[in-house]
C-alpha cells in the first residue's frame, strides 16, 4: 500500500499513544517499588522517577524489617513466593499430564469424544458459583491451606486449557506417521511415547508455560482455599497492610515480583498465545 | 503470522469420518490405551466436578451453614425443599448485582472490541518497530489480574498520579465515589483486556487472503470499503470468538474489583462474584450460595447449549 507521509505520522502517533496508555500504570507501579515513603504520594509533588531510589521496600518484604519502619512484618514474602511456585508447578503438572493424555486419546483413539466439550464447560462458570461444595469437601478431607489442596484445584481449573491446546497440536501431526510406526510392529503405547510425544515436544513446552501462567495468575482460589501457611503471592500482596497505613511501596514491590514471571514467559510463547487463549479455535 | 486458520469449535467431534476403519479395526489395544489415557481426567472430573455438583444440589435444599456444627452429610436434618430457590427470586441484592455485572459487560466488552479492532487495523501492515510495539501492547493481559487491581488502586488514590496529571485536587475521589468507582473499575478492565481483543482480531485480520485484498485495491476500493466488504465479513467467526470469550470472562470478574473497591462504596461495584463472596464469608449462608450457584450454572449451561446448537445449525 502506498501511504502518504501524513498517514504514516498519524499511524505512529496512534500507536505511540496506545503504548503510553499501556505504560502509564505500569511505570507508576514499577517506580513505586523503588521509592522511599516520602515519594509514595503526590503530597510533595509528583515524582515519576524516584529522586532517592531505594531498595527498602524489597528489604522490608524479604526480611520483615527495614530502617525507619517501626512495625515489622511477622511473615516475609519467602513463604508466599514458595507457595505460589509450588502450587503453580504442581497444578501445571497435573493439568498438562491429564490434559495431554486425554486429548491424545480423544484425537487418535476417539475415546469419549464428548469429553472435549465437557472439559470446556469448566471454563464457563464463575468459580464462586461452584466453590461451596469444594470448600466443604476440602475442609472434610483436610485440604484447606495445604499445598496439595490448592494444586489439585489448580490442576482441574487449567485442565481445559491444557486439553484444548494439546488437542490442536496432536491434530497437526499427520496420522500417517503413527500408522507407519504401527505397521512396523510398535504397540500403541510405544507409538505415543516414542513417535508422537517427541514430535509434540515444542507444543508441550508451550502448553506447560501457558498453563503455568494461568495458575500463577490466580487470586480467587487461593483466597478461598488457603489461610496462612500456603497463602500465595497475590493474596499476600492484597492483605499487606499495617497499623501505620497503606504500604504502597511494599505492595508495588510485591506486584512487580508477581508480574514478572508471566510477562517474561508470555512473551516467550507469544506465537501461541492466540491458540491457547481461544482454546485452539484460532491459530496463528 | 500469515497462515491463520479459523475453525469454530463445533459440537461434533473433529474428523469423525476419516480413518475410522484403521483405528477401530487393526488396533484393538488402541481402545484400551485410550481408556487408560482418559482415566486421570475422568477421575479429576468425578472428584472435583460431578461429586461436588451432587453435593451442591443436596446442600442447596437445606438450611445448612458451617456454623451449625453438624457435618455436611447430616445437612438433611434441616431440609427445606426449595426455599433457597424461592428466596433468590426475590433477593434484591442478587438482582442488582446481576444488573451491575451486565452493565460492566455491556460497557467494557464493546469498548475493548472497538479499541482492539482499531489497534489491529493499525498493525495489518509491516512498519519499522512493529514487533516491539506489538509486544508492549500485549503486556497488560499477561499481568496477574490481582496486580492490575493493585496498580489501578494506586493510580486512582486521591494522592495518586491520575488526579495530579489532570490537575484535580487530592480530595477528588475515584474509588470511594458512587459513580466514579464503577468507571474506574471499567477503565482497569479495559486496560487489561483490550490487548486480548487486539491479539485475536489481528490474527483474524491477517487470515484474510491477501490476494483478495490486493484485487480489491487494484479495482479501486478505498481502505474503508475494503475493510467493510472484504475483511469484516471474513472475520465474523473470529469476532464471535473474541466477543464470547471476553463476555464469559467479564461475567466472572472478581479479582480486579475485589482489590480495587471490595464492591464498594456500599454495593456500587458489587458484581455477581462479589455478591457470592460476601454471602459466603460475611453471612456464611452456604446453602443459599449453593442454590444461587446452581441456578447460575443451569442458566449458563442452557445458554451455552443453545449457542452451540445455533453455531452447528449455521455451519450445516
Amino acid at each position: 500500500m502506498t501511504s502518504s507521509f501524513r498517514t504514516v505520522v498519524l499511524k505512529y502517533a496512534l500507536v505511540l499513544l496506545a503504548c503510553s496508555i499501556v505504560i502509564y500504570p505500569l511505570l507508576w507501579m514499577v517506580t513505586m517499588a523503588f521509592k522511599p515513603v516520602a515519594e509514595w504520594t503526590t503530597g510533595n509533588g509528583l515524582t515519576w522517577f524516584p529522586k532517592n531510589p531505594t531498595l527498602q521496600n524489597f528489604e522490608y518484604i524479604f526480611f520483615g524489617h527495614t530502617a525507619g519502619l517501626a512495625v515489622s512484618l511477622d511473615r516475609t514474602v519467602i513463604g508466599p513466593l514458595t507457595a505460589s511456585l509450588v502450587t503453580s508447578i504442581c497444578g501445571t503438572v497435573l493439568a498438562v499430564v491429564a490434559g495431554t493424555l486425554s486429548s491424545y486419546a480423544v484425537v487418535r483413539h476417539r475415546t469419549l469424544p464428548s469429553l472435549a466439550i465437557s472439559v470446556l464447560q469448566l471454563r464457563l462458570f464463575p468459580p464462586l458459583a461452584v466453590m461451596i461444595p469444594v470448600m466443604v469437601m476440602w475442609a472434610f478431607i483436610g485440604a484447606i491451606d495445604t499445598w496439595w489442596g490448592l494444586s489439585l484445584i489448580y490442576g482441574i481449573v487449567t485442565l481445559p486449557f491444557a486439553f484444548w491446546l494439546m488437542k490442536t497440536f496432536f491434530e497437526e501431526i499427520p496420522v500417517e506417521i503413527e500408522e507407519a510406526a504401527r505397521v512396523s510392529g510398535s504397540s500403541h503405547w510405544r507409538v505415543f511415547y516414542r513417535i508422537t510425544l517427541p514430535i509434540v515436544k515444542p507444543g508441550l513446552a508451550t502448553c506447560v508455560l501457558f498453563v503455568f501462567i494461568i495458575n500463577w495468575s490466580d487470586y480467587l482460589l487461593a483466597l478461598l482455599l488457603t489461610q496462612k501457611n500456603w497463602v500465595t503471592l497475590p493474596v499476600f500482596m492484597s492483605t499487606l497492610n499495617s497499623a501505620m497505613g497503606e504500604m504502597y511501596g511494599m505492595k508495588a514491590a510485591l506486584g512487580l515480583i508477581a508480574a514478572i514471571p508471566p510477562v517474561v514467559l508470555g512473551l516467550l510463547i507469544q506465537k501461541h498465545l492466540v491458540r491457547g487463549l481461544t482454546f485452539g479455535a484460532l491459530k496463528q | 503470522m500469515t497462515d491463520v486458520t479459523a475453525n469454530i469449535v463445533s459440537a461434533a467431534p473433529a474428523g469423525s469420518t476419516t480413518r475410522r476403519g484403521y483405528w477401530s479395526g487393526v488396533a484393538r489395544d488402541g481402545r484400551k490405551l485410550g481408556l487408560w489415557f482418559v482415566a486421570p481426567t475422568l477421575v479429576l472430573l468425578l472428584f472435583i466436578v460431578i461429586f461436588p455438583m451432587g453435593m451442591q444440589l443436596y446442600l442447596s435444599a437445606t438450611w445448612w451453614t458451617p456454623l451449625d456444627g453438624t457435618p455436611w452429610y447430616l445437612a438433611f436434618e434441616s431440609f427445606n425443599g426449595g426455599e433457597n430457590y424461592l428466596r433468590l427470586v426475590t433477593d434484591p441484592g442478587l438482582w442488582s448485582a446481576l444488573w451491575r455485572t451486565v452493565l460492566i459487560m455491556a460497557v467494557a466488552v464493546p469498548v475493548q472490541f472497538m479499541l482492539g479492532l482499531g489497534l489491529a487495523f493499525l498493525f495489518i501492515d509491516q512498519f519499522p518497530g512493529r514487533k516491539i510495539f506489538y509486544s508492549i501492547l500485549l503486556t497488560p493481559m499477561m499481568i496477574v489480574p490481582a496486580v492490575v487491581g493493585m496498580m489501578f488502586y494506586l493510580l486512582f488514590q486521591g494522592t495518586g498520579p491520575i488526579n495530579n496529571t489532570f490537575g484535580l485536587p487530592a480530595s477528588f475521589s475515584w474509588l470511594a465515589d458512587v459513580n466514579r468507582a464503577m468507571i474506574s473499575v471499567i477503565i482497569a478492565d479495559v486496560w487489561q483486556w483490550t490487548p486480548l481483543m487486539f491479539l485475536i482480531l489481528l490474527a483474524g485480520m491477517l487470515g484474510v487472503p491477501q490476494d483478495q485484498l490486493l484485487a480489491a485495491r487494484l479495482l479501486g476500493g478505498s481502505n474503508w470499503q475494503n475493510f467493510r466488504k472484504i475483511i469484516l465479513p471474513r472475520m465474523k467467526p473470529v469476532i464471535a470468538i473474541a466477543l464470547v470469550l471476553r463476555s464469559v470472562e467479564c461475567f466472572k470478574i472478581f479479582d480486579l474489583i475485589y482489590i480495587m473497591t471490595k464492591g464498594g462504596p456500599g454495593v456500587q461495584t458489587e458484581t455477581i462474584s462479589l455478591y457470592l463472596y460476601k454471602q459466603t464469608f460475611a453471612d456464611l449462608d452456604w446453602s443459599y450460595v449453593a442454590a444461587i450457584g446452581l441456578t447460575i450454572l443451569l442458566v449458563l449451561s442452557l445458554a451455552a447449549a443453545r449457542g452451540l446448537a445455533y453455531n452447528a445449525k449455521k455451519r450445516a
